[in-house]
């Protein structure tokens, strides 16, 4: 080695010695310091192969640290780089698809067909196309509560006092007294600990689910729930299981083969849910509850009931499938109905234990991140449940209205009536040629149905009778189902004329498809 | 609310008053500040005249009675319930001054417009000092540990409180303990500050239910008592949260006429002529084709957002938009890319990249992109960059969907929001979203575009064959208001402006010489039973609501500024954040403000809705609030700020009584 090198690294070395000893000092004077540095030491000395490995370790660590803050696609290998000429021609020729299809011919009918009403709604209202005055048998007004004398007084003594918005979030000064009456009046009409409102009856469920439902969680559920149900299961990003429609024999299967799929793999006990409809928004059939619980309680899930039709229809006072079946309400973790169809106001509501309420009054989005509903719509909703709670004939009326149109329009030809007996949404679609519904796969062209059973709609619009479609999102649900025609039985028509509006829809579907023939 | 008397015919081109009047009407309140001494005492001793005192006098509709419960409904007579200066002869007020408060002067107004001359403004965040920062992290540091410590040892001696979060009985913990780590610890400790139940209007004021806690926030017990306070709050922009006025005498008719619900979703027989006709308003409000109204705000994103992409195309969202936004981008199962928020160069460089790159892995070109802002962002109250982003959208063929939830009423010279402020036509943007909620003082919201666009939304949106409809009362207070923002046409020009409404010819309209606002409504469009206080129908009352909400936006933010605070946001912005960093402090100045002896209700927001370290209150400043409001909260901010030691804004500061003397130069200086 030459001297002068020697010589001329001699400050370098110094300094690098001075600065290491200062660091080392440095180190010892932090407190717990000794320990790290005799641990270091001690495995060092036993095996110096596993100083390197912790070294590699740590490094290792740092940059994941530090990757996952800065990952782009950038770094993929599926990145091709570009020069800034190369992006702007690339930026030229790129033509985007119109933002929207334009809506079809038959879209398009279907669209202008849509009935707008004069005036306010109920039993008779008055269109406004026409200007005539037709029987209702397709909005939903169970109970008859719609133009209630006593919920419009209630409503405007509301008005007088809070206004109509609340102009905030619940969180923040959006929790009005008038909330908390409804919640609490939901809660003893239904007999659980506590409910919470959510200002939309369809934002209600699919907002519920994903609260409660994580990644990893298991949902059983029903093949045709509601599309809010099916969006609440998408986002909640839990893995599902479907089980075949209202088929109970079926979700016990699914429920077995969950558990024994866990058994096999050993895995941690997660949260399980069953999801399910009281009475199914999409063709009346109704579940059977007290089975349902049993299952549940059997197999330790929790169940997500949707009582959006059942609730303020069902039951003795409206209370919903829970009185109907005589179930305890807090045998249900989460019973979602809707303040909006039952109760004839606007919003829904999830009833529970007072921890599932909590639980989403931070974590439910739709709560959370939205206004409260006004006012005066709670309290609407309370005077509809008193108005239940004191009417229980009500109900009786409309029970006698659902089996007098089933009555008419069982004996109709060419239409199957769909759902349970006493469901108070009552679906009829066209009958196959096969006469049966048995088939798993029915054949049927779903424009050309949608098309007679449009006729059929506006045939009996014509002649005094107002009905709708089952409007469905054609594409979007997860099962297709066929086409039909919805009537929504009301407590406010007298049976005679509901029995005379059946006839007219009767009439209607032997014109139409009489015509076709 | 200053109005000309009835009897004197209003004009609804005058705009401004003239300064003249201004003075002599100063004049004037020095004059009768004896006056309203003694009138204070009076009124301190006999409750019973009030009803008959000038300053309450409401419309025409409501009775004496009902005056009286209103008013004897709060007992204390603290400076909330009564103008600071006593109204003279000539000005007549239709507000209760709780909900709408008194404010004659015409200096404290201001027009809310963006100056073109000046580029538009780049969001600056202004950083605290270190040793904030350092101890912002050590106090959640402090937090963690003692949550950790409190639930380890919580788990196994009060296992009661546990029961959640524990598997029992073979059922697994309904939520665990790490995700709800820091409701449980962090949030409970300051729960008293949230979920506050209020009673009444959500006005200048509001009642608080007075409530305790024994337990640490587990329950809150209410006492049953009251407490009346200024409400710097509530989304309530344009002070339309009343109880009276010529708004709830509308829905009140429209309840008696159409009850409270229309029974159904749209698409199946729950349509009514009230929802065609304030679509119709709506659009023609915004200045688009066409628009579609759903009956909740947050629906309006998460059930449409969907039915506008789809398959292969791409989201490009801002990283700050609102939950509803992300839920709605969720539903729709299409690839997302977030840009840095407001920045427009982080948006460029993102586009380059999406439209150069593709689709991931198999290069094909995007189908659409769609690039979603909000118009005023409702956590930083920053504006959008508008021009840039249109010129962009030129340049990159995006489309361009606009949440208006904060910014529409609230912004613009004509109260029509971003585009009115930037002065750039609305059609230049594809999608149109806001809500009624805030500054209508309703509920819902609207999509509002091309007839086309919006036909399609209305079919295969999520809402129209599922969601209920909008409830009649709703719909009315929102053509109410909006028909009172814009003004309702004289009858000789309706049919003029009823061709208007055909898509080429309302552009022109909107553009139409200075002093036309752009517009307006045509009486065909409103319902025949609806009639609006001249003052509504003429605009002149919204006019003034709009011009009081830019003055003391910008008030608030200056006055803040000079005191030494850090705020966010643009200075319009009627949501103003100030600044507290440490979570201590964030309950602190939430209970230090309510329990002043005229207690201010305000909003505390922290992690996660904000990043860890930029925990802050958020003011809502409103039209319904006076000048002295605004001074009032500004002394609340000066003596908490002063206590919590919250000032460490750069630049110039003025003392409290100097913010309050120059208001108005303050606010005309930026």
């Amino acid at each position: 080695m030459d001297s002068s090198t020697s010589v001329a690294l001699e400050p370098l070395l110094s300094f690098l010695a001075f600065s290491l000893s200062k660091l080392e000092s440095g180190f010892y004077r932090i407190p717990g310091s000794a320990v790290v540095a005799r641990y270091v030491k001690s495995s060092h000395q036993n095996d110096p192969g596993r100083t390197i490995l912790e070294l590699i370790l740590v490094i290792f660590a740092i940059r994941t640290l530090l990757q996952s803050r800065t990952r782009t696609d950038r770094s993929g290998k599926h990145f091709i780089k570009f020069s800034e000429k190369e992006i702007d021609e690339l930026v030229d020729e790129w033509a985007p698809e119109p933002l929207v299809q334009p809506l079809s011919e038959w879209e398009q009918k279907d669209l202008s067909s849509v009935p707008v009403i004069a005036g306010p709604n109920g039993p008779k209202p008055k269109l406004l196309a026409t200007g005539k005055v037709v029987t209702n048998l397709a909005s939903f007004n169970f109970a008859g509560l719609a133009g209630n004398e006593k919920v419009k007084e209630r409503a405007l003594e509301t008005l007088q006092k809070y206004g109509l918005g609340s102009c905030g979030p619940p969180g923040f000064y959006g929790t009005i007294d008038v909330h908390l009456d409804l919640e609490r009046d939901i809660a003893e009409f239904l007999g659980t600990e506590a409910s919470i409102l959510y200002s939309q009856g369809f934002s209600t469920i699919s907002s519920v689910i994903p609260a409660f439902c994580k990644r990893g969680d298991i949902i059983v559920a029903d093949r045709s729930v509601n599309f809010a149900i099916q969006k609440g299961i998408l986002i909640s990003r839990s893995t599902v299981r479907w089980y075949d429609h209202n088929d109970l024999k079926s979700l016990e299967d699914t429920l077995i083969s969950v558990e024994k799929e866990r058994k096999k793999r050993k895995g941690p006990l997660t949260r399980r849910f069953i999801i399910t409809e009281g009475i199914f928004e999409r063709d009346g059939e109704m579940v059977d509850l007290p089975k349902l619980v049993e299952l549940k309680l059997k197999y330790k899930y929790r169940l997500i009931l949707d009582e959006s039709v059942s609730f303020g229809t069902m039951g003795r006072t409206g209370r919903g499938l829970t009185e109907l079946y005589n179930v305890p309400a807090s045998q249900i973790d989460m019973l979602v109905g809707s303040v909006a169809n039952g109760l004839c106001s606007a919003g829904g509501f999830c009833a529970g234990s007072a921890i599932v309420v909590d639980h989403q009054r931070i974590n439910g989005t739709s709560f959370v991140f939205s206004a409260s509903m006004p006012a005066l719509l709670a309290t609407s909703g309370s005077e509809a449940i008193t108005f239940l709670r004191n009417n229980p004939s009500v109900l009786l009326n409309l029970q006698d209205n659902i089996r007098a149109i089933r009555a008419v329009l069982e004996k109709t030809e060419g239409i199957t009536l769909l759902g349970h007996r006493a469901s108070p949404i009552i679906h009829f679609c066209l009958r196959t040629q096969q006469q049966s519904l048995s088939v798993t796969q029915p054949t049927y062209d779903y424009e050309a149905e949608e098309r007679i059973l449009q006729d059929i709609v506006d045939d009996a619009i014509a002649n005094g009778v107002l009905l709708t479609r089952a409007k469905h999102l054609h594409g979007q649900e997860m099962v297709e189902s066929r086409p039909t025609i919805r009537i929504a039985a009301t407590a406010a028509l007298t049976r005679k004329e509901v029995e005379k509006a059946a006839g007219v829809v009767k009439a209607s579907v032997t014109r139409i498809l009489s015509k076709r023939r | 609310m200053a109005l000309n008397p009835p009897s004197r015919s209003p004009s609804i081109f005058k705009k401004k008053k003239s300064f003249s009047q201004l003075s002599s009407m100063t004049t004037a309140a020095s004059y009768l500040s004896a006056v309203h001494q003694a009138d204070t005492r009076a009124r301190s001793h006999d409750n019973s005249s009030i009803s008959s005192t000038p300053a309450l006098s409401l419309s025409s509709s409501v009775t004496a009675s009902s005056e009286d419960t209103v008013l004897n409904e709060d007992d204390e007579s603290n400076c909330l319930s009564y103008p600071f200066t006593p109204p003279t002869s000539e000005q007549v007020f239709t507000t209760v001054h709780m909900e709408f408060g008194h404010c004659a002067n015409e200096a404290y107004r201001c027009v809310s417009k963006h100056d073109y001359t000046k580029p538009v403004e780049e969001h600056t965040i202004e950083e605290p000092p270190y040793y904030i920062l350092l101890t912002t992290y050590i106090s959640y540091l402090i937090l963690l540990c003692f949550g950790h410590m409190r639930d380890f040892f919580g788990k196994r001696f009060t296992k009661s409180y546990f029961t959640h979060l524990m598997p029992h009985d073979g059922y697994a913990p309904l939520n665990s303990d790490f995700d709800s780590f820091y409701t449980r610890r962090l949030k409970r400790r300051m729960d008293d500050c949230f979920s506050q139940p209020v009673t009444g209007v959500a006005g200048r004021t509001i009642v608080i239910l007075d409530r305790y806690s024994t337990d640490n926030n587990h329950t809150q017990i209410f006492t049953g008592g009251k407490t009346r306070a200024l409400n710097i709050s509530s989304y309530n922009y344009l002070g339309f949260a009343q109880a009276r006025g010529g708004c709830a005498d509308a829905v009140e008719e429209s309840i008696r006429r159409y009850g409270v619900s229309t029974c159904g979703t749209r698409l199946e027989s729950g349509s009514s002529e009230l929802h065609a006709s304030a679509e119709a308003l709506v659009a023609r409000f915004v200045g688009m084709e066409d628009a579609l109204i759903s009956s909740m705000g947050f629906a309006t994103n998460s059930t449409f957002i969907p039915a506008l992409v789809g398959k292969g195309s791409l989201v490009i969202s801002d990283e700050l938009n609102h939950a509803s936004i992300r839920v709605g981008v969720r539903h729709s199962n299409v690839q997302v890319r977030m840009f840095k928020h407001n920045d427009m160069s982080s948006l460029e460089s993102l586009l380059r990249e999406v439209i150069s790159q593709g689709q991931p892995k198999t290069h094909r070109p995007w189908k659409k992109i769609l690039v979603i802002v909000e118009g005023l962002y409702s956590m930083e109250g920053t504006l959008v960059n508008l021009p840039r982003i249109v010129e962009l959208k030129q340049k990159y063929k995006f489309f361009l969907f606009v949440d208006e939830a904060h910014s529409i009423g609230a912004l613009g010279p004509h109260g029509r929001g971003v585009t009115d402020y930037f002065n750039i036509p609305p059609r230049s943007i594809d999608v149109l979203m806001g809500t009624f909620t805030k500054s209508f003082g309703a509920a819902g919201g609207y999509i509002a575009g091309p007839k086309v666009l919006i036909d399609a939304l209305r079919l295969r949106g999520h809402s129209g064959p599922y969601a209920e409809a909008m409830a009649p009362p709703v719909l009315t207070q929102v053509v109410s208001s909006m028909v009172s923002i814009m003004g309702v046409a004289p009858s000789s020009q309706s049919t003029k402006s009823a061709l208007a409404l055909s898509p080429a010819a309302s552009i022109d309209t909107l553009k139409d010489g200075a002093e036309e606002l752009p517009g307006m409504a045509p009486a065909s469009m409103l319902p025949t039973w609806m009639n609006l206080h001249p003052t509504l129908a003429d605009g002149s009352e919204a006019r003034m609501r709009i011009r009081r909400l830019a003055f003391n936006s910008r008030y608030l933010h200056q006055g803040l500024k000079k005191l030494g605070f850090i705020t966010y946001g643009h200075p319009f912005s009627p949501i103003v954040p100030l600044l507290i960093f440490n979570p201590g402090k964030m309950s602190m100045f939430s209970r230090m403000m309510r329990s002043r002896s005229t207690p201010i209700v305000v909003v505390v927001v922290a992690y996660p809705a904000t990043p860890l370290v930029a925990s802050r209150v958020r003011f809502c400043v409103s039209a319904a609030h006076t000048k002295e409001d605004i001074d009032m909260v500004l002394r609340a901010c000066d003596e908490v700020g002063g206590i919590l030691d919250l000032k460490h804004g750069l630049g110039e500061r003025w003392g409290i009584e100097e913010v309050c003397k120059r208001a108005v130069e303050l606010v005309h200086s930026v």
